[in-house]
């Protein structure tokens, strides 16, 4: 077990390196930042003395190692858009905002598409089967900023049920965990219902049923324990996604987290920005990744890693 | 079930950790709200140019000259009295007497040369550096009086020092620029209590404040990204200011009972640069002549803007303070444009030209460029309206690379330099058009301070412009705020926010 760990988190590594390095080439394509943080009336001069200041005369390699060099000492350098400031902390300053939105979303997602599923497979071609996935496959289908802003004008500007935008209490919370659970529910509801079916096909549902046992008892005691095995790699996938911030979500509620403003630093060409986040999102779903394995092992003691 | 509780319990510890750090506002009285893209990019003075920045801060700093009122002329705040100029390379600023930071420190001499020596260090990497690269030195003379010495004669310092905001040098010593951006100490109207990252900036009163204490005494700015969304929390009646309006938009606002559209011709005027640092066509002043003519600007107004811009007929604007007063728009006469670009030498049918336009910069600017190219298509020439990401936009002007034409806004735009001399000389970043003879008539009245001869060279370069037809000339554009009905407050044609300005509506 030990071992597979250790070469679980080699592999982290790895992954972690190779993607800085793609994006740390990539990020040339872009374009000039320089001119973009520099007043209009700045001359072409004086554009070139920032661009030897902040070291982007010189060859790509010397930035690249000075780059991997702060990298190793958690030093991704400073914003280059909000001077001053370290791009590292800019971005963890905003991970609380999209962990708690990540949470109550998938929580949301999860307490409806599992029961969905799970129903949906028991009563197979009724009518709730036909109503519960149609819906969370319409959730799916309808773009999200297109929700978000219905939802907003409905609930906020016509009812004034709740605040339009931004985070402060738990009403912040529903419409953007709605708009980004309708998104998730589908593909956990179809994903559960499939499962679901699977196992109810099997013989050991048959003999549990034979037995005498409830109906509800078979349903989520002996078929949904073993149908939920491969949800739990769905789920790390989907939380891996969402944690890497859901950046349509957050624009359109303003909600201040990770994924609106990598995508802001990126139309910025704000390079430190983007790099510390690539280097997060890597770090979370390699780390996501080997949670759900241990997950498994933890879940089906049959499964063990040589 | 052990994987239901898994999944529940990792859920849940994710949620606790978020939620911890969420901070629950108090249902007191609702603060003023002004709803913005975006949060600044910093809360340090004098370090960064940037439109939604600046607004923000000066409600912190006060700054030490403005502009005031409509045409906006420049008055002193957290100076005392107009900028003195007793030889051609000295500077004096007299500081008005009392004025404290929030934290009871008094602003002096001092902070005020402690802030051009930052801003002037290569280190603190201040966008504000290259305009004030001519100072020679800066001494603080007496407590309130403050001598600056230029290398060359500069008069454009006059206007360097509208907006100039003044950090307390005390404090920034002692604590550091990063600490004094997260938690700045100012001598505005309002001192600052919170900023929540991407999500808002409170403002409260500020008790030692130097002029008359603010009516509004809590604000916000909130951040809101996408438009629509501003705009709901407007409708809402979440926000109090809601800038850039867009026009299809103001019946919805002014339909919805709580809030109007406040418009004012701005200082920002918008135009098209006709390229003329590549051979070709645009080269001939008479083809440039005709582009002009051919544009029907006045139905452009009417129709795509339904009156909401105001057309400029040379390269200043109406309130600019240098305008030149007695020009007159070209008049649409597509005839006399085909006559010019034949006797130019040119067929019309055969001209094919390449418009580079940014989307969503400016009012209907993308839009403005096609009606532009339909409008030279009336005459035979062939217009490409090519449509870039704002940065690249930016990118092709600097490095010359766009299209034969380019449309460009530019402002606040407020007194002749900062307009003819950066973008009419080549050597500008921003600049698309330059002759040798204008050259050396605008670097001719760069270094005279006398007001009167300034007025009259920047008169009769505006004519040499009229007739060279570096643009076509465009319009002002109007901003157009979404405010809500509650609050008393009028926009300023500079796109200054300052709140001490703001009132509520008694009912």
């Amino acid at each position: 077990m030990a071992q597979f760990v250790a070469r679980r988190l080699l592999e982290a590594v790895v992954v972690v390196f190779l993607a800085l390095t793609a994006v740390f080439c990539l990020q040339f394509l872009a374009g000039d930042p320089v001119k973009l943080f520099l007043p209009t009336d700045t001359t072409p001069k004086q554009i070139e003395e920032y661009r030897t200041r902040l070291g982007f005369n010189d060859p790509l390699v010397v930035q690249y190692v000075r780059f991997m060099r702060g990298a190793l000492r958690g030093d991704f350098g400073n914003s280059l858009r909000q001077q001053q400031e370290p791009a590292l902390r800019l971005v963890l300053d905003r991970f609380p905002a999209t962990l708690s939105l990540s949470a109550v979303a998938m929580l949301l997602a999860l307490g409806t598409a599992i029961p969905i599923g799970v129903i949906s497979a028991a009563r197979r071609n009724s009518w709730f089967d036909h109503l519960g996935i149609g819906t969370t496959v319409l959730g799916q289908a309808i773009p999200g900023f297109w929700l978000g802003l219905m939802l907003i004008y409905v609930f906020a500007v016509w009812l004034r049920w709740l605040p339009t935008s931004g985070r402060g209490t738990w009403l912040h919370y529903i419409m953007p965990a709605v708009t980004l659970a309708a998104f998730v529910s589908a593909r956990f509801a179809r994903f559960t219902r499939s499962m679901m079916l699977d196992v109810l096909g099997q013989d050991y549902i048959r003999t549990a049923r034979a037995k005498g046992l409830a109906p509800p008892r078979v349903l989520y005691k002996h078929a949904l324990k073993n149908a939920s095995l491969p949800i739990v790699t769905l789920l790390a996938l989907q939380l891996g996604q969402l944690l890497g911030g859901a950046v349509i979500t957050e624009t359109i509620f303003a909600w201040p987290g990770v994924g609106r403003f990598l995508v802001q630093a990126l139309l910025n060409r704000d390079f430190p920005v983007v790099l510390v986040g690539v280097f997060l999102t890597a770090v979370m779903y390699s780390g996501l990744n080997l949670a759900a394995d241990l997950a498994y092992a933890w879940l089906n003691p049959r499964i063990r890693y040589a | 079930m052990r994987t239901i509780s898994a999944v529940l319990a990792l859920a849940l510890l994710l949620g606790v950790l978020g939620m911890a750090s969420t901070t629950v506002t108090n249902a007191q009285e609702r603060p003023f709200v002004v709803a913005l893209g975006a949060e600044p990019r910093s809360l340090l003075p004098m370090l960064i140019v940037d439109w939604t920045t600046n607004v923000q801060q000066m409600n912190i700093y006060d700054r030490l000259y403005y502009w005031d009122g409509d045409p906006p002329r420049i008055k002193p705040s957290l100076a005392a009295e107009p900028v003195q100029t007793p030889d051609e390379l000295t500077w004096i600023i007299k500081l008005r007497a009392g004025v404290k930071f929030s934290n009871g420190d008094s602003l002096t001499s001092d902070d005020v040369k402690s802030t051009i020596e930052w801003l002037l260090d290569p280190r603190n990497q201040s966008a504000y550096r290259p305009r004030f690269a001519f100072v020679e030195s800066v001494d603080a003379v007496d407590p309130l009086t403050v001598r600056i010495r230029t290398k060359e004669p500069a008069p454009v310092l006059r206007y360097y020092l509208v907006d100039f905001t003044v950090h307390n040098s005390k404090y920034i010593r002692q604590v550091g620029n990063e600490a004094a951006n997260r938690a700045p100490i100012g001598a505005g109207p309002y001192k600052f209590v919170r900023w929540d990252r991407d999500e808002r900036l409170v403002l409260e009163a500020s008790p030692t404040y130097w002029n008359k204490p603010p009516v509004v005494k809590r604000v916000e700015f909130r951040f809101i990204p996408d438009f629509s969304a501003r705009l709901a929390s407007l409708l809402a009646g979440e926000s109090d200011i809601v800038k850039d309006v867009p026009p299809v938009s103001v019946d919805q606002v002014n339909r919805s009972g709580g809030a109007e559209v406040r418009g004012i011709p701005s200082s920002r005027i918008n135009y098209v640069a006709l390229v003329n640092f590549k051979s070709g066509p645009l080269q001939d002043r008479r083809v440039r002549q005709a582009l002009n003519y051919a544009v029907n600007v006045d139905e452009i107004v009417a129709n795509l803007y339904k009156g909401r811009a105001t057309r400029i007929p040379g390269a200043l604007s109406a309130i600019n303070e240098d305008v030149n007063a007695n020009l007159k728009p070209y008049p649409y006469n597509p005839d006399r444009a085909v006559q010019l670009i034949k006797e130019a030498g040119f067929d019309p049918s055969k001209l094919e030209f390449t418009i580079d336009s940014p989307s969503g910069r400016y009012p209907l600017d993308k839009e403005a460029a096609e009606a532009i190219a339909s409008y030279l298509g009336r005459i035979g020439i062939k217009v490409r309206v090519q449509v870039n990401e704002w940065g690249t936009h930016l990118d092709k002007i600097i490095n010359r690379r766009t299209g034969e034409m380019f449309y460009l806004g530019w402002g606040p735009a407020l007194e002749a330099q900062g307009t003819i001399a950066e973008l009419f000389r080549p050597d500008r970043a921003y600049s698309g058009f330059g002759t040798s003879n204008l050259t050396l008539e605008i670097n001719k009245i760069l270094p005279v301070v006398d007001r009167t001869k300034r007025k009259a060279a920047w008169n009769r370069i505006q004519v040499m412009l009229y007739t060279e037809a570096p643009w076509i000339f465009l319009w002002q554009q109007h901003d157009l705020y979404g405010v809500n009905k509650r609050v008393d407050w009028k926009p300023h044609p500079a796109e200054k926010i300052f709140l001490h300005d703001a009132t509520w509506v008694k009912r």
